[in-house]
């Protein structure tokens, strides 16, 4: 997964930022979604070795990470006046 | 009248006495002032408390079993996370991230990737005030 271009550190950076990102979901599903398909995302692309490959997938990570963090702000705007039954069983 | 008038005033009268403002006359006045005001300043809610030890280590360590991936006969408070649990710098990543769920505090990005045993995260929380 390292390379010249991309170090662990940053890969790891993004994927602890997106992790972080998908908690702000107000909405349970999304929230789901959002942090399961981050980590799929990050799985799939593990054993990536061609530089170019690496830094492409990273840059669309970064992509996805300020679709995210902007999706949070927006869907927090409009959230849901009533919780899903998840939210409301979980929340303690 | 006016007799007893001034015999309750005087009965009611309370003492007043200057407060010192250095206790310590070799140590700077306001050097004194300044620290009294951050104590107080800092209420208990934001300073945290620690949490005991050992309570931690259950935490922690229940939180590692529960994970997808981890075999919880393997998980022992001395397990290195990628030597001994067999997981990769991916799975450590979601590892310390449901560790802060658990405690309902952050770990700076620096500090998370030193953690790669279960000692170091359980020293990590028990020293960390905000840790719930």
């Amino acid at each position: 997964m390292a390379s010249a271009g991309i170090s662990k550190g940053e890969i790891r950076y993004l994927y602890r930022s997106l992790l972080r990102t998908t908690r702000q979901f107000c909405d349970y599903n999304i929230r789901e979604y959002a942090k399961r398909r981050t980590i799929d995302a990050f799985r799939q692309n593990q054993n990536l070795t061609d530089p170019s490959a690496i830094s492409a997938a990273y840059s669309d990570g970064k992509a996805q990470l300020d679709v995210a963090k902007r999706q949070a702000v927006v869907y927090s705007l409009y959230a849901p006046k009533i919780k899903t039954v998840m939210d409301s069983t979980i929340s303690r | 009248m006016a007799a007893r008038g001034g015999a309750l005033l005087k009965y009611l009268r309370v003492n007043v006495q200057a407060i010192p403002t250095t206790r310590n006359p070799n140590k700077n006045g306001l050097f004194d002032l300044s620290f009294n005001a951050i104590c107080r300043r800092f209420s208990e809610e934001v300073r945290g408390t620690f949490l005991d030890r050992s309570e931690v280590t259950d935490r922690v360590v229940n939180v590692v079993k529960n994970f997808q991936k981890v075999d919880p006969s393997k998980v022992t408070p001395n397990a290195h996370f990628q030597n001994d649990l067999g997981l990769d710098s991916l799975d450590t990543v979601e590892i310390v991230m449901a560790l802060e769920e658990e405690f309902q505090f952050e770990i700076p990005d620096s500090e998370a990737d030193k953690i790669n045993t279960i000692n170091l995260a359980i020293d990590f929380i028990s020293s960390h005030p905000q840790a719930k």
